[in-house]
């Protein structure tokens, strides 16, 4: 593998640095939280006041900040329902209840919250990209035990990996996860939480998206077997018969000479299987995770704003994107000694 | 090893069926360690099929193969009737290298590792032992700058010089060379024929199956002729080239050589 | 799934029986209830504009029980709203139809898919903006649910602080809950499910500690299994089911509630609340 070309690069290199040092300017001039809650107005106060004296509280302060800007909320509710609204940027406090400052507020708002910042990793954006790569990683991996499998001579390996490839292909995921996240822990007397330490007051969300994750990988390792497979099928014959010839055994031939002149051939398979995976990740709001998709349907049913669709779509875009050109990167990799 | 054997290499009555099609109807062949045969004859003779046969690459359908004088199988209508043990079938298999029509080497790796995987994969030898061979086999084949070039890059006449070169790294006794110069654009025979002289020369066994009667003339120790599945006449280069007795080897030869 | 896939066939039925027929007789679809063609009504019905002429058309997401749930059958639908919504069609002398809908979207189907919506519906100023709704036929309440054999004391909401709940999403529950989290009251995680019956799934395998759900629909599971207890009840803040009608049908909503008070009158209400609710729950 050769250096990083730099040369070749140069005007996207300059490009993502100028990019990079105005977000960092914006970014430091961006008005912090002390600066947007300042503003709160005496009313709301009054109420922050009396919620600290109170166990049962009712106003509800959201802070967001987004690489170069920021977005506050101040919402009370109860009787004195009551909304205030900032947004910081440049050095500035805009009040955003209404107009254009209250459209960028809420894009700040729901951006902020699909990406899943300031919660775990089991959710918005980050739950869709690790749910995806894991997928992917365990899938290609399974794929392609399955694949050696249905093409091994062993015709009882063969029927098991056509059996199993049937059946995951053959139902939908929705189903399969219903199964692993509902129906095997109630039939063995098990709960996914546990698999994590009882302290951890996350230990649901991580349960959920083990067994998510799960139903993920067997699913797509069915997938990926049949991209595995012909892949490898896709190899000329005369590699099987030189590797034959000079001694070697089927494994060594298969680890040593075939997989890895396959890898080059799956990797657009497995780019379209990624981006398939990264779409069918918004499946896991049925076992009560929240990925992109569900993150911004719940705001459209709650708050009745389709606005939010645009910040949704640009992540996943964005996510697409990246991972379309990493996927390029590895295929240019295992394509050098074409 | 000593060298208490009569014949490297030996066969009794190979047949070979694909389907209902004989493609080998009796081959009886014996080689002697150091002969260089050359088995020529029409395409569609089965004489591909035969050299296949012997490095296991097809199954024989029945027929006797020895190594070195012992009984490596032997199998009847399609099922084995006797043979060696695996390791022992798979030590004697390792004596045999293979050069195929299309040349066959791995295009993800670079020359030197062509010609390195085998002796440090199968044989467990160390790397460093491997590599100094590989360098000297590429000197030999006359391609040592060439060494971590990926095989995309060599011409067909340099890629075929590299598979022999792969095979030879395994330091076989024998040498089974399939139609190595069909696949080549003619000003790039020479220099893989040049490479089979010289290892003829050097006191290899060699099988060939090859359409370069040129060649077949010069370096073999004996030519067979090879046609319907059956050694239609065998002898001296002088006696074939010469003197063909049977019909169907002077029209063949007459075809070939008025091109 | 299978519930979409089946709104669709109804709706598609539905076009159908409304195409074929045009102004005759409706065809029963097919999920109307075969109630006998009553006799003429009492009840003034000028003015009332219906989906289906004759047919009283009732959106709901069938799939909350007991309020609205299928039988064993998987087709036919059964449930207090059900019962409650066949009598006061049989009352304003109409048949019954009901259509399964998700309950996204359920208020966007009122006067354009169906003509009211019945389906544990809780009234709510912001929603009168938008809708009518009939007089209340159900009083409700906030409920925590815990495994029978869970002994924690829960005395209110606050006493839910460090514990993992489930509820079901875009409900009351899901409203209340969030807002005791956003406003750091207590420190709760919340799985929010689509449908009830995943919430208990998950109390019952041991995903989450307890289910915040309507008093309503707790009684109901109560009724049904012993797997569970009520551990608390929010009293304070009692919530009413209404049923749903188009900002445009006043003569409907009035003729709706007039067959309510005549059906509490007969005692039928409370009498299909003890059937569906258990009779210790009132």
């Amino acid at each position: 593998m050769k250096a990083f070309d730099f040369k070749k690069y140069r005007k996207q290199i300059i490009a993502a640095v100028i990019i990079v040092a105005v977000c960092i300017i914006l970014g430091v001039l961006k008005p912090g939280r002390e600066a947007l809650l300042s503003r709160t107005s005496p009313e709301m106060q009054k109420l922050i006041d009396a919620d600290a004296g109170s166990s049962r509280k009712r106003v509800t302060v959201t802070y967001n900040s987004l690489l170069v800007i920021s977005y506050a909320s101040l919402s009370s509710s109860g009787a004195n329902v009551m909304s205030e609204r900032y947004v910081g940027f440049l050095g500035k406090v805009y009040r955003a209840d209404e107009g254009a400052a209250r459209i960028v507020g809420q894009m700040v708002n729901y951006t902020y919250r699909m990406l899943g910042c300031g919660e775990n990793l089991m959710h918005g954006a980050k739950l869709t990209v690790l749910l995806t790569t894991l997928t992917v990683f365990f899938g290609v991996l399974l794929g392609t035990v399955l694949a050696l499998g249905k093409i091994s001579k062993r015709k009882l390996l063969a029927k098991i990996s056509s059996a199993y490839i049937f059946f995951f292909r053959g139902t939908p995921l929705l189903i399969q996860m219903f199964v692993v996240y509902f129906t095997v822990p109630g039939i063995f007397g098990f709960a996914w939480r546990d698999l994590f330490p009882a302290s951890d007051a996350e230990a649901v969300y991580k349960g959920a998206f083990t067994a998510a994750l799960i139903a993920f990988a067997l699913n797509s390792g069915a997938y990926c077997a049949e991209i595995v497979r012909s892949a490898i099928q896709s190899i000329d014959k005369g590699q099987f018969e030189a590797a034959k010839a000079l001694g070697m055994s089927y494994g060594q031939t298969m680890t040593r000479i075939i997989i890895p002149q396959s890898i080059r051939r799956m990797i657009p398979n497995v780019s379209n299987e990624f981006i398939m995976i990264l779409k069918d990740a918004s499946l896991v709001f049925a076992i009560s995770l929240m990925d992109i998709t569900t993150i911004s349907k719940n705001i459209m049913t709650s708050e009745g704003s389709y606005l939010v669709f645009i910040p949704a779509l640009v992540i996943y875009l964005v996510i697409t994107a990246f991972f379309g050109f990493l996927f390029d990167r590895i295929e240019k990799r295992f394509s050098v000694y074409e | 090893m000593s060298e208490s054997y009569e014949y490297i290499l030996k066969t009794e009555h190979v047949r070979k069926n694909f389907g209902s099609l004989e493609v080998l109807k009796d081959i009886n062949l014996s080689v002697k360690k150091g002969e260089v045969i050359c088995i020529i004859g029409p395409s569609g003779a089965g004489k591909s099929t035969f050299l296949r046969s012997l490095n296991q690459l097809e199954k024989i359908t029945s027929g006797k193969i020895f190594i070195r004088d012992e009984l490596f199988l032997h199998r009847e209508n399609d099922h084995t009737v006797d043979r060696l043990p695996r390791e022992k079938q798979q030590e004697l298999l390792l004596e045999m290298g293979m050069v195929f029509q299309r040349f066959n080497l791995f295009p993800h790796k670079t020359v030197l590792q062509n010609v390195c995987e085998a002796p440090i994969v199968v044989k467990k030898e160390k790397k460093d032992v491997v590599e100094a061979r590989a360098r000297e086999l590429l000197s030999r084949v006359g391609l040592s700058e060439k060494a971590d070039e990926y095989p995309s890059r060599l011409s067909g006449g340099q890629q075929q010089r590299v598979a022999i070169a792969r095979a030879l790294a395994m330091n076989p006794e024998i040498m089974l060379f399939d139609e190595p110069t069909s696949a080549l654009d003619p000003e790039l025979v020479g220099d893989v024929l040049n490479v089979m002289k010289e290892l003829a020369g050097s006191g290899m066994t060699m099988l060939c199956v090859t359409h370069e009667m040129g060649f077949a003339r010069d370096v073999a120790d004996r030519v067979l002729f090879m046609a319907d599945g059956i050694i239609a006449e065998e002898g001296t280069p002088e006696e074939i080239f010469g003197n063909p007795k049977v019909e169907r080897t002077r029209n063949f030869l007459k075809s070939v050589l008025e091109v | 799934m299978k519930k979409k896939v089946f709104a669709v066939v109804c709706s598609l039925a539905m076009m159908l029986s409304l195409a074929a027929c045009g102004s005759g007789e409706p065809a029963p679809a097919a999920q109307s209830q075969e109630a006998a063609a009553p006799a003429a009504s009492a009840i003034d019905m000028s003015g009332v504009t219906l989906k289906s002429e004759g047919v009283l058309t009732v959106g709901s997401e069938i799939g909350y029980p007991p309020f609205e749930d299928f039988a064993d059958d998987g087709t036919t639908p059964i449930g207090y709203d059900i019962d409650i919504a066949t009598a006061v069609a049989e009352k304003l002398g109409l048949k019954v139809n009901f259509i399964n809908t998700a309950w996204d979207g359920i208020f966007a189907g009122i006067g354009v898919n169906y003509d009211v919506a019945c389906s544990a519906v809780t009234i709510t100023p912001e929603r009168q903006e938008t809708m009518l709704f009939s007089t209340p036929y159900i009083n409700n309440y906030q409920a925590v649910v815990l495994l029978a054999d869970d002994e924690k004391q829960i005395n209110s909401f606050m006493d839910l602080d460090g514990m993992t709940i489930a509820l079901q999403k875009e409900t009351t529950s899901d409203i209340l809950m969030s807002d005791y989290k956003s406003t750091g009251s207590i420190d709760i995680q919340i799985m929010a499910n689509e449908k009830i019956t995943s919430c208990f799934t998950q109390l019952q395998n041991g995903e989450v500690d307890a289910v915040v759900v309507d008093s309503t629909v707790a009684d109901g599971y109560m009724a049904s299994s012993d797997a569970f207890r009520i551990a608390y009840e929010d009293q304070e803040e009692a919530e009413q089911f209404g049923i749903a009608i188009g900002l445009d049908n006043a003569p409907l909503q009035a003729a709706i509630n007039q067959a309510l008070k005549e059906l509490e009158a007969e005692g039928f209400i409370q009498e299909t609340y003890n059937y569906w609710f258990g009779a210790a729950a009132e």
